[in-house]
């Protein structure tokens, strides 16, 4: 498969699993790789330790440790309600724990900062901007060429100077993921990003959520509720159930990945059948 | 084929004008026949040819620019007061608990019944009709800025937070923007209490403005001047919704409401 924008420097690169540490220092035969990789060499890598959050007398998260290796694709999955997406406010900074920190790089992380961006399930792009100024939110001036070129990456370059509300809830969501990486992000927070969309879209998405994480290798934490988005795009898979870990386990396939696949087919019948069978209170 | 493609543009252009001409017409033919005295009501025509004349003697001219000294003044001072205010309630929880219960009580109040109070304080001069005016622009453009404000979507402030933008960013690029449909709704409000107010302020004792042209012709029973100056009103306030009609197409281009089709 290729993993470039365009398909002549992929010729070596056909298989690569959750190890990305291979990928990055194998760079020297594919000088394209090395460069694309050069800005995202210090992916960050992030702990929770201990973390606890309570919404008045819910509790919904309960003393979780968490350790994310740099440039690698977590999933967190689990019912609605299960705590996913405020973990990832938490990741984020948008919210606090009550006890308990994140850290980012070993430093606590308590205030939100340029290394996370997160693209959430709306694409909550500004209405009264076109498209190219809201790719360049907050670039300032000089920021143009690097939304254009963002736009291009996510095939949306013609659509520059078109008002959000024409476009579709598939397109919006592909503004707002060019949005989010023209800051060359170090940690990508994916927020159901997906869920609104057809299925179509979402599959299309799905592959160019993975293209842009191959090239660029930033760390990722997606939360979704579809499992099988979780094992088609996850290095890793964590299910969360009533504020807790309940299973945590790694996706060792190739990319891409084919739904037809015994082992994905395995995997996603493993953690399904665990939602399944743990029934909400 | 849409409905809108049987006529031609210029036909969807006049629609809105038939109404008003038909009247007119009516009017001519009744008191044409002295179905109406001109007494009354003055012919068309008369008011026509009282317009040119007054026109000719630069009166008119000299009456509208006072009245629309005052409306400017008044929008302005009004207008500005009203939409700092709303900004400042609006973003500030502090300011809003302080300061909105008394707006709200004053707001309550009809600003006309304070003439009396305003010819004592200020007189029969111009501070007077620019302090009324003032007053009248001052709460639909409070009220509709702070609305703005207030309503402005949560998850873009939180969208834009996570982007790293400043407070004034956050403010000029995601606040401000999604607050002026509602403000330009204010301004639009504003303009109508704006020419109401003055109608009102300038027949309190005054020597210039189309409310004193008005009022000197009653004195003279010159029926045709003070429909003239009725008239005047009307085109004036016309011709303000117009302006914001125009600020709005060029402003929310965004908007799928103003675009033009």
């Amino acid at each position: 498969m290729c993993i470039f924008w365009n398909g002549a420097f992929c010729n070596g690169i056909r298989v690569l699993d959750a190890t990305k540490s291979i990928f990055l220092t194998n760079t020297e035969d594919y000088p394209v790789a090395a460069q694309a990789n050069l800005k995202t060499s210090s992916n960050l890598s992030l702990k929770l330790e201990h973390v606890s959050k309570k919404f008045g007398d819910l509790t919904v998260l309960e003393n979780l440790n968490l350790d994310i290796q740099p440039g690698t694709f977590v999933a967190i999955v689990g019912r609605s309600g299960c705590g996913k997406s405020t973990l990832l406010r938490l990741i984020s900074g948008l919210d606090q724990p009550d006890t308990g920190a994140v850290f980012y790089d070993d430093r606590i992380h308590r205030r939100l900062n340029g290394h996370a961006r997160v693209m959430f399930q709306e694409a909550r792009l500004l209405p009264w901007q076109r498209v190219l100024d809201n790719v360049r939110l907050g670039l300032g001036k000089e920021g143009k060429d690097r939304a254009l070129e963002a736009l291009k990456h996510v095939g949306l370059e013609a659509k520059a100077n078109e008002w959000p509300s024409v476009l579709s809830g598939g397109q919006r969501q592909r503004v707002a993921l060019a949005r989010a990486l023209v800051h060359e992000p170090r940690l990508l927070l994916l927020d159901e990003p997906l869920g609104a969309l057809d299925a179509l879209t979402r599959i299309e998405m799905q592959q160019l959520i993975e293209k842009i994480w191959l090239e660029t290798g930033f760390t990722a934490v997606l939360v979704t509720h579809d499992i099988s988005e979780a094992v088609t795009l996850a290095d890793r898979v964590i299910l969360l159930d009533d504020g807790k870990i309940d299973l945590d386990v790694s996706v060792d396939l190739p990319r891409p990945r084919h739904r037809d696949h015994p082992r994905w087919i395995e995997l996603e019948e493993e953690i399904l059948h665990r939602v399944l069978n743990k029934p909400g209170k | 084929m849409s409905r809108k493609d049987l006529f031609p543009k210029w036909i969807a252009g006049i629609t809105g004008w038939l109404l008003p001409t038909a009247l007119i017409i009516a009017w001519a033919v009744a008191v044409q026949n002295s179905w109406l005295s001109s007494q009354i009501l003055p012919a068309p025509a008369d008011i026509v040819r009282s317009a040119i004349n007054l026109t000719a003697s630069g009166e008119l001219a000299k009456n509208i620019a006072a009245s629309a000294v005052r409306a400017g003044w008044g929008l302005l001072i009004g207008g500005s007061i009203g939409f700092l205010l709303g900004l400042f309630n609006g973003l500030s929880r502090t300011a809003e608990r302080f300061l909105d219960t008394t707006v709200q009580m004053v707001r309550n109040v009809p600003h006309l019944a304070l003439i009396p109070l305003v010819i004592i304080w200020f007189g029969i001069g111009e501070a007077g009709k620019v302090f009324l005016v003032t007053l009248g622009v001052f709460f639909p453009i409070y009220a509709n800025t702070y609305h703005g404000i207030k309503t402005t979507d949560p998850q873009l402030i939180e969208m834009g937070r996570v982007y790293g933008l400043s407070p004034w960013q956050l403010f000029s690029q995601i606040i401000f923007p999604g607050a002026l449909p509602s403000i330009l709704v204010g301004l639009r409000y504003a303009l109508g209490l704006m020419w109401l107010t003055l109608i009102v302020a300038e027949t309190i004792a005054t020597s210039s403005g189309i409310g004193y042209m008005a009022m000197n012709a009653r004195e003279f029973m010159r029926t045709d001047v003070v429909v003239l100056a009725i008239l005047i009103y009307a085109l004036l306030g016309k011709l303000a919704d117009a302006g914001v009609h125009f600020l709005e197409w060029r402003i929310l281009q965004w908007h799928p409401g103003f675009r033009r089709h």
